[in-house]
């Protein structure tokens, strides 16, 4: 067994810490996307996430996502319930500088944002009952094990060779697909002529994406699991990605639509956080630019199709997450090179194409499991609770009818 | 204690499920201090 680093512990405490405050940002950045009337119920299933999942993580999350392997590479053991044996000592397995408990807590933060992205789907007509029912379900039948798939040793992703330094495919394409899922199931929200959002509060949006992006330095950064080059290297194509995709979705944005949105800066930083969150460790800074250019291009096409589409995944998570989660995880097969991260593996332009190959049937298998798995959940839920709220509740927000509470006087 | 704080989730687990659907129906926030700030304006 090694001997804590002082240095590594530090880092990944803080790192777990700058994760947190994600969620309550995401909070902000969805909260501010919709109408007034429903403010409060979107940022509320973020807030409420935390709480939840922090709970069921130590409970049992945690080993179903990282203990020891059950035998087919597909989900953990019930050993390590209730913390049973992760203690102040560091893991056999899992960052052996740090102590066992930094490294569980800094992949609870991974583990209670995800199902609080797919809330962006479902916004402004989803019954906070059946959210609730859905949030214990998903984050246990599908996070978890995808999480063992891929970053446990054991699990069979990566048995075969795929990369996800930071979740790319566990994170965000899992619940992209997955809000995607839920959106077609829960359906359009009413009086629209056709899906679109309206957002209430950009600057809130934005101020939402700002703390996204602090946040993503501990997601990615922290990632490498030690204060170190490879942490230094994640953080600088983490804010290099997320700021060229942010000018990417400005520029087209400007030439396309006439103007230099506010909203398009925030929305296209946050795509491209998303795409390098799986690639942060294993490719240069200069790659991070063609990632973050590429995702800023994809995601704003996925977003525009989404505006002509019936479906009503009305705070664009598919578009941003699911769509920049199946990038990031493909550019990674390009881009990867272990002269930046010799525990990973070359890509493409390195000279391994087969990368490629990998990184597509893990981001295959990840988005079938979790749209298949969202789909039985939400069917289950529906039968203890109605997911949707009736249409009067609807109209009147949210706000007033899930929570007997609203955001603003006047 | 794993199993006293199994337990012990559970029973919030089960009066989630037991909670009404409809947790509200009302016409005007129930918050006191959004009261407050109605009378003031």
């Amino acid at each position: 067994m090694d001997q804590i680093n002082a240095g590594d512990t530090a880092w990944v405490l803080i790192s777990t810490a700058l994760v947190m405050l994600m969620t309550p940002g995401l909070a902000f950045f969805y909260g501010g996307l919709v109408r007034r009337k429903n403010v409060l119920s979107t940022i509320m299933h973020s807030f409420f996430v935390l709480a939840l999942v922090s709970v069921t993580w130590v409970l049992w999350g945690y080993s179903l996502a990282f203990g020891p392997d059950t035998g087919l590479g597909l989900i953990g053991s019930l050993e390590w319930v209730g913390l049973e044996g992760v203690t102040g000592e560091p893991s056999d397995t899992y960052a052996t500088t740090i102590p066992h408990l930094a490294f569980m807590a800094f992949q609870m933060m991974f583990a209670i944002i995800t199902p609080a992205l797919i809330t962006g789907a479902f916004a402004e007509r989803k019954r906070f009952k059946a959210f609730v029912l859905f949030s214990v379900a998903w984050s246990t039948l599908v996070y978890a094990p995808i999480a063992h798939w891929v970053w446990s040793p054991d699990g069979w992703l990566a048995g075969l060779g795929v990369l996800d330094f930071a979740g790319g495919t566990v994170v965000h394409l899992a619940s992209g697909v997955a809000a995607l899922v839920a959106a077609l199931m829960v359906g359009r929200r009413l009086g629209l002529v056709r899906p679109a959002t309206e957002p209430h509060d950009v600057p809130m949006t934005v101020l939402g994406a700002g703390l996204l992006w602090f946040g993503w330095f501990g997601f990615n950064a922290g990632s490498a699991l030690g204060a170190n080059g490879l942490a230094a290297t994640a953080l600088v194509t983490t804010n290099t990605a997320a700021a060229m995709a942010a000018l990417t979705w400005v520029t087209i944005s400007w030439l396309h639509r006439g103007v230099p949105s506010v909203l398009g800066a925030a929305l296209g930083a946050v795509a491209g956080l998303v795409a390098i969150t799986p690639a942060a460790g294993f490719v240069t800074p200069a790659a991070s630019i063609l990632i973050g250019f590429g995702v800023g291009v994809a995601c704003y096409a996925a977003s525009q199709l989404r505006l002509r589409a019936r479906v009503d995944d009305a705070l664009d998570v598919f578009a941003v997450h699911g769509v920049g989660g199946a990038f990031g995880a493909v550019a990674t097969g390009v881009f990867a090179t272990v002269a930046v991260n010799a525990a990973g593996r070359d890509g493409l332009l390195a000279g391994n194409a087969g990368q490629v190959v990998i990184q597509l049937i893990g981001a295959g298998a990840v988005a079938l499991y979790s749209a298949a798995m969202t789909a039985a959940i939400l069917l289950v839920v529906n039968l203890v609770v109605r997911v949707r709220v009736p249409s009067e509740a609807e109209e009147a927000g949210l706000d007033l009818a899930q929570h007997g509470e609203v955001a603003y006087q006047a | 204690m794993v199993i006293a704080a199994i337990v012990v989730f559970a029973g919030l687990l089960t009066a989630w499920l037991l909670a009404p659907a409809e947790p509200t129906v009302v016409s005007e926030p129930v918050l006191p201090l959004a009261e407050g700030f109605a009378e003031a304006a």
